[in-house]
């Protein structure tokens, strides 16, 4: 059994988080902890780690206990120094909490590359994770902001990226909330249906990791996978239904821009990738996976494929690392000017500040 | 002085002379009544009634005395003759003739004297002043009893008593024939002494039975009796009424407690009380219990609805307990029939009776059916409320 640490780190890798222990209850209804207990597919232990208390309380499916809340401060206001300086500050309390809950094979760091709290912390954290416990692989699954959201968030986004990339983390999974703009309903609905979107992967992905497979993909291989191209990848999921009952076309639309939490054509960009295929026996047939899995193999060097045998309809998940990310660079062009024009903000303000002080420059107050 | 002397005497013994010359004074006659002890004053006569020596013969004793002499005559007069006393009126005495003799106490006389006696004055001589000896007896007739039913026995005392100042002698008491109400046990005709002094009493009893059912009135008892002078007396005891109730039985009251509503399984009391409320005692009482319907939903399980006792006075009670218990929901009658004699054995009956109800039984702990789910529930939902409570 894989001993999993999930941290959600900020508000929206709370909220993530909270979205997992939801998705572990197995329905959806609000009151389901009440009257329910969490199935994880292994030892999952689960933290919630944010600077702002409100941001705890709003959680619904993470018990107390699992919601860590860094004192002295009341959010970071996405400004990552502050957030850095706090994690330093906390630093034992918050490894200690994380020490409580034992030994781990993987853990988990979900957080949003432009928030505050998020930003500043997770870099910080798959670090200290990754001196703590040598063994362990410490993926991230980052989420990328609206482009529109701001400059200060485009900007932390570039350099949380570039932070987490120079911690060496073990695998970056990417979500694009610009990407997820499509979701249709309001901000809350498509921000909760981002949140359960990944929550739904992580668990298959844990779930199939730790289950008995036909065609073996284990912990291992899920490490090589998060380790070709960029080391940064995101996760395709795709549902069959009575409909589209074919697997040759499940796991092809597993990989169609709308079944990716990430923008990418792991045909042309995939470095390594991973299918996993979840279903009844009658539905898992042997010439459609090979070929499938063949088609694939031909544009990316290599494919793990996983089969589960399981009662319903075909589920197919794939992850893929990529050897290129053309959003990433357009990400940090957009990044890179917002610090510009920020910049240029700050000076003018700041000379307007000047000319206005210059005024009273060789005055005193008179009384 | 001499010669004044002599004219005083010569003045006063013409007078003398005259007055010791009585031949020619008128004679005057008076009548006047006289009671035994009293007199009359005639001149310096006294004429006394001593006493009526006999109404019917006419004859009475009088004493006549003179004062400052030595005249003194005791002498018993027959009515309608004259009686000459110190010579008769003819010789300047005094002449008595008894008119009437009214009774043993009182006379009319008339007496004949001379004018210059005056008239006659009324007095109380010595005799009079002093108590006169006689019996008198005094009847009381009583019974024993005011309250008297047919059946009982009453005693009938007749007390005499003598409260002159003489002995009353030859007493002897006539009782009225028996009443007829009545059934004469002992003791009649009554009897009692045949003389009896001065304070002396005596009595007789006799006992009696009431028989027949009426309002009596209790004849009067007379007794006659003498004093030492054979006169006669008679004395009688004032009369009564008595009423003679009806016979006296006893009468039974059967009182039963009402019986609270019975939980199935549960127990219940049934109090009796039996009452005499007659004015006689009732003798072997039996008390039977009866459950209907006999569908054994009520068992008696303690004391017994049965009962004897052997006799209860009146106006007294008993009283027992028995314990039932309910064993079958449903309602139900306790019959309770009491069976009693009188003294003459004679078989009375009186019955009384009792709802008593046994409840349906109660499934209380059924209750903790939904109550210990729901609290387990709550319990769950609370832990998890606090497990989540941030």
């Amino acid at each position: 059994m894989l001993n999993v640490l999930m941290l959600g780190v900020g508000q929206c890798g709370n909220r993530i988080l909270d979205a997992v222990n939801r998705e572990a209850f197995g329905a959806s209804s609000k009151l389901s902890k009440y009257y329910s207990r969490q199935k994880f597919p292994s030892r999952v232990e689960t933290l919630a780690i944010n600077t702002a208390v409100n941001d705890l309380k709003e959680l619904k499916f993470t018990v107390a206990k699992d919601r860590l809340h860094v004192p002295n401060l009341h959010g970071v206001g996405a400004n990552r120094n502050v957030g850095k300086q706090g994690f330093w500050d906390n630093r034992d309390m918050i490894m200690e909490e994380v020490e409580k809950r034992g030994d781990f094979d993987i853990a988990f760091v979900m957080t949003s590359a432009s928030g505050g709290t998020g930003s500043s912390f997770a870099p910080l954290l798959i670090h200290e994770l990754k001196e703590q416990y040598k063994n362990i692989s410490v993926v991230a699954v980052v989420v990328l902001p609206f482009r529109e959201e701001g400059s200060l968030y485009l900007q932390n986004a570039a350099f949380s990226m570039r932070d987490i990339m120079e911690v060496e983390a073990d695998g970056v999974i990417l979500v694009d909330n610009q990407y997820l703009k499509r979701l249709s309903g309001d901000i809350q609905t498509a921000y909760d249906k981002i949140n359960n979107m990944v929550a739904e992967r992580i668990l298959f992905l844990i779930e199939s990791l730790d289950s008995e497979m036909l065609s073996v993909t284990d912990l291992g291989d899920f490490k090589t996978v998060m380790r070709g191209g960029l080391g940064m990848g995101t996760i395709g999921f795709y549902q069959a239904d009575k409909k589209t009952a074919s697997l040759t076309s499940a796991i092809q639309n597993s990989l169609k821009p709308g079944a990716l939490l990430y923008p990418a054509n792991a045909y042309e960009d995939g470095a390594r990738a991973m299918i996993i295929i979840q279903g009844s026996k009658e539905h898992l047939d042997v010439d459609e996976i090979t070929k499938s899995v063949e088609k694939l193999s031909t544009n990316i060097g290599q494919v793990f494929k996983g089969i589960v045998i399981k009662k319903g309809w075909p589920r197919v998940l794939t992850v893929f690392t990529l050897e290129q990310v053309p959003d990433l660079e357009l990400l940090y062009s957009q990044a890179a000017q917002a610090i510009q024009e920020e910049k240029g903000r700050k000076s003018r303000a700041k000379k307007q500040l000047d000319d206005a002080f210059a005024y009273i420059e060789d005055l005193e107050e008179v009384y | 002085m001499w010669l004044i002397y002599l004219v005083i005497l010569a003045l006063l013994i013409p007078p003398a002379l005259a007055g010791s010359d009585d031949d020619d004074d008128e004679l005057v006659t008076q009548e006047f009544a006289l009671r035994v002890g009293h007199g009359v004053k005639i001149g310096d006569y006294r004429v006394e009634l001593i006493s009526v020596q006999s109404v019917r013969d006419g004859l009475i004793e009088v004493r006549v005395w003179k004062r400052i002499s030595d005249v003194e005559e005791w002498r018993v007069v027959q009515e309608h003759r004259e009686s000459n006393f110190d010579g008769g009126s003819e010789r300047g005495g005094i002449t008595l003739n008894v008119i009437e003799i009214f009774d043993e106490e009182s006379v009319s006389i008339a007496a004949e004297y001379r004018e210059d006696y005056g008239f006659p004055r009324s007095y109380i001589t010595e005799r009079g002043k002093a108590p006169k000896n006689y019996p008198q007896l005094e009847v009381v007739k009583s019974v024993d009893r005011s309250d008297i039913s047919v059946g009982d026995e009453v005693t009938v005392t007749i007390k005499v008593e003598n409260t002159g100042n003489d002995t009353a002698s030859d007493v002897a008491i006539f009782e009225s024939p028996p009443m007829s109400q009545f059934r004469y046990l002992s003791g009649y005709p009554p009897k009692i002494k045949n003389e009896l002094r001065p304070g002396e009493s005596d009595f007789a009893v006799y006992t009696i039975v009431a028989e027949t059912e009426s309002e009596v009135e209790v004849p009067v008892v007379v007794i006659n009796y003498v004093d030492d002078e054979q006169n006669m007396y008679t004395a009688s005891s004032g009369t009564f009424d008595i009423a003679i109730r009806s016979k006296r039985k006893p009468e039974l009251d059967l009182r039963v407690d009402q019986v609270s509503s019975i939980k199935h399984g549960g127990l219940g009391f049934v109090n009796v009380t039996v009452l005499n409320r007659g004015d006689a005692s009732a003798y072997r009482i039996e008390i039977h219990g009866d459950i209907s319907p006999s569908d054994g939903g009520i068992e008696v399980v303690g004391g017994g609805l049965d009962k004897s006792f052997f006799d209860i006075p009146p106006q007294k009670s008993e009283t027992y307990s028995a314990t039932v218990k309910g064993t079958r929901s449903g309602s139900y009658l306790i019959t309770l029939k009491v069976d009693y004699e009188d003294e003459d054995e004679i078989v009375m009956q009186k019955e009384a009776s009792v709802q008593a109800v046994v409840l349906e039984r109660e499934y209380k702990y059924l209750y903790y059916v939904p109550i210990i789910p729901a609290l387990v529930i709550a319990v769950w939902i609370f832990r998890r409320y606090k497990e989540y409570k941030y």
